[in-house]
């Protein structure tokens, strides 16, 4: 049984190849963007509004309220980047109601790039708000001999990242299927449905996640900051 | 091996694209649309307060304007009850005048008409009374009776004071002839002696003239230039009928005074 995305090889021109991951992955893409655009060209401000810009309204602003629930600051900077995580990782994972589909977020591949954006986006968004000096040294806190220990917890709680995301998505998938091989008949619903909830969770987790970590590094910071000025 | 490089290398690319995409598709729209409703509604918010308070004030401007109207009409109905009332008292004042008035006026009208009916009653009644006695002694007037008149006049006559005598003589002086009245003809022989008597009397021969007079009841009456010698029933009737209607007089006054007291 082969479920992994990454080796259904749909094109393929000397080295550039297009695999099910990568083309399910656009079409998640245009789905989103072309919701978004058909819904935005038409907002307004006053009197009745769409439901389309409803429900959209509704899903930005929950999405702000979380951000600014667990970072305690406004939630501006990294609305694009942890609602794009969570709305990618959601929406690959309630479409696989859909026969036949194969979620991206089932892919390894896709969940280490989303873990590794998210490694990168930890520094990115401390440096950009404090400081190369002031992201470099919460690495020693609270003493140079944790150093190492900081760098393998980073990179293993990328690791967990992705590899959580991956084998929840992934083994939903797998029961799916065995469940399909042993009793063909309203099981497996009850574990799509399942299979629906724990994608949902798992994209808020994913978010939520990366949210605390990217609001970590500046917390610290913060409170470095109010230990010095005591 | 299960992690494809080259996937992930294109996930992460697909990832930063749907995030430039979505930031320019999505949140940003509406981000945008939720910050000017947002700001459309604290503007309408701020207004709504100002006319709040703008309602509050002038709401608070009618109150005043209401309980002073009210104040007001109130004193004008205490003051139009006031009149009113001082109104009805002096109509109930005139009205009670005017009923005096009126009682008054109908009450002298009545006292004149009483008066009236009882100054006409007076007077019937003693005209009846002298027209009753007068029948009385016309129709007891005889011979017997003439002699007795006869006789009393003649006392009269010969009685006069000393005084009426000088004015009587006085009085023939100017005159020669003497008239005599009577309701019935005297007897030749009385008038013969009455004419002897006047003869002495005067001391000159005289002339007597008879004339008859009805109204003289069983009298005589002497006239002599002006001067009057009489003695006749209707002196007294006029002195019978003079003292019924003194006495009539008296009584209707009385009445008069009763009327009052009762009234």
């Amino acid at each position: 049984m082969n479920i992994n995305p990454d080796e259904i090889i749909l094109l393929q021109a000397g080295w550039f190849q297009i695999n099910a991951t990568i083309f399910v992955t656009w079409l998640i893409m245009l789905l989103l963007v072309g919701g978004s655009w058909l819904v935005t060209r038409k907002l307004t401000s006053e009197g009745p509004i769409s439901r389309g810009q409803n429900l959209l309204e509704v899903l930005v602003s929950s999405i702000n309220h979380q951000i600014e629930e667990v970072s305690r600051q406004p939630a501006g900077p990294y609305l694009p980047f942890i609602g794009t995580l969570f709305i990618f990782i959601a929406v690959s994972n309630l479409l696989s109601v859909v026969p036949g589909y194969v979620p991206p977020t089932s892919s390894l591949s896709t969940t280490t790039a989303l873990a590794i954006s998210v490694f990168i986006a930890v520094p990115a968004f401390s440096i950009a708000k404090d400081g190369v000096r002031h992201y470099l040294r919460q690495y020693v806190k609270p003493t140079f001999f944790m150093l190492p220990f900081n760098i393998i917890g980073e990179v293993s709680r990328t690791l967990a990242l992705a590899v959580r995301l991956y084998g929840n998505i992934m083994s939903g998938t797998i029961i799916v299927a065995i469940l399909l091989t042993i009793v063909p008949l309203f099981f497996p619903v009850i574990m799509q449905v399942l299979g629906l909830l724990t994608g949902l969770i798992q994209a808020y987790i994913f978010g939520i996640l990366a949210m605390v970590y990217i609001a970590s590094a500046s917390k610290t910071h913060k409170k470095t900051e109010e230990k010095g000025e005591q | 091996m299960i992690i494809n490089w080259y996937t992930v290398m294109f996930q992460v690319i697909n990832f930063l694209v749907l995030v430039f995409l979505l930031r320019r598709f999505l949140y940003g729209p509406i981000v945008n649309m939720m910050e000017e409703r947002e700001e459309i509604i604290y503007k309408r918010e701020e207004v709504a307060a100002a006319k709040k308070e703008k309602a509050e004030l002038e709401a608070h401007n009618y109150r005043q304007k209401v309980e002073l109207l009210q104040a007001r009409d109130q004193k004008m109905l205490e003051e139009a009850r006031a009149d009113a009332e001082k109104e009805r008292m002096s109509l109930l004042e005139s009205t009670r005048l005017e009923v005096d008035e009126t009682h008054k006026r109908w009450h002298k009208a009545m006292q004149r008409e009483q008066e009236t009916f009882l100054h006409d009653l007076r007077n019937r009644v003693g005209r009846q009374a002298t027209l009753i006695a007068k029948q009385c002694l016309r129709d007891l007037a005889d011979a017997t009776l003439e002699e007795m008149v006869w006789h009393v006049f003649q006392q009269k006559v010969e009685q006069l004071p000393p005084a009426e005598q000088t004015r009587l003589q006085n009085a023939f002086t100017q005159e020669e002839s003497i008239i005599l009245r009577s309701a019935l003809e005297p007897a030749p022989e009385r008038l013969q002696e009455l004419t002897t008597y006047l003869h002495a009397f005067f001391s000159q021969p005289v002339q007597v003239m008879y004339e008859n007079s009805p109204e003289l009841i069983c009298g005589l009456e002497l006239e002599v230039g002006g001067y009057r010698v009489a003695w006749h029933v209707e002196g007294y009737l006029k002195d019978v009928e003079k003292q019924i209607l003194g006495n009539l007089s008296t009584t209707s006054k009385e009445e008069v005074m009763d009327v009052q007291a009762e009234s």
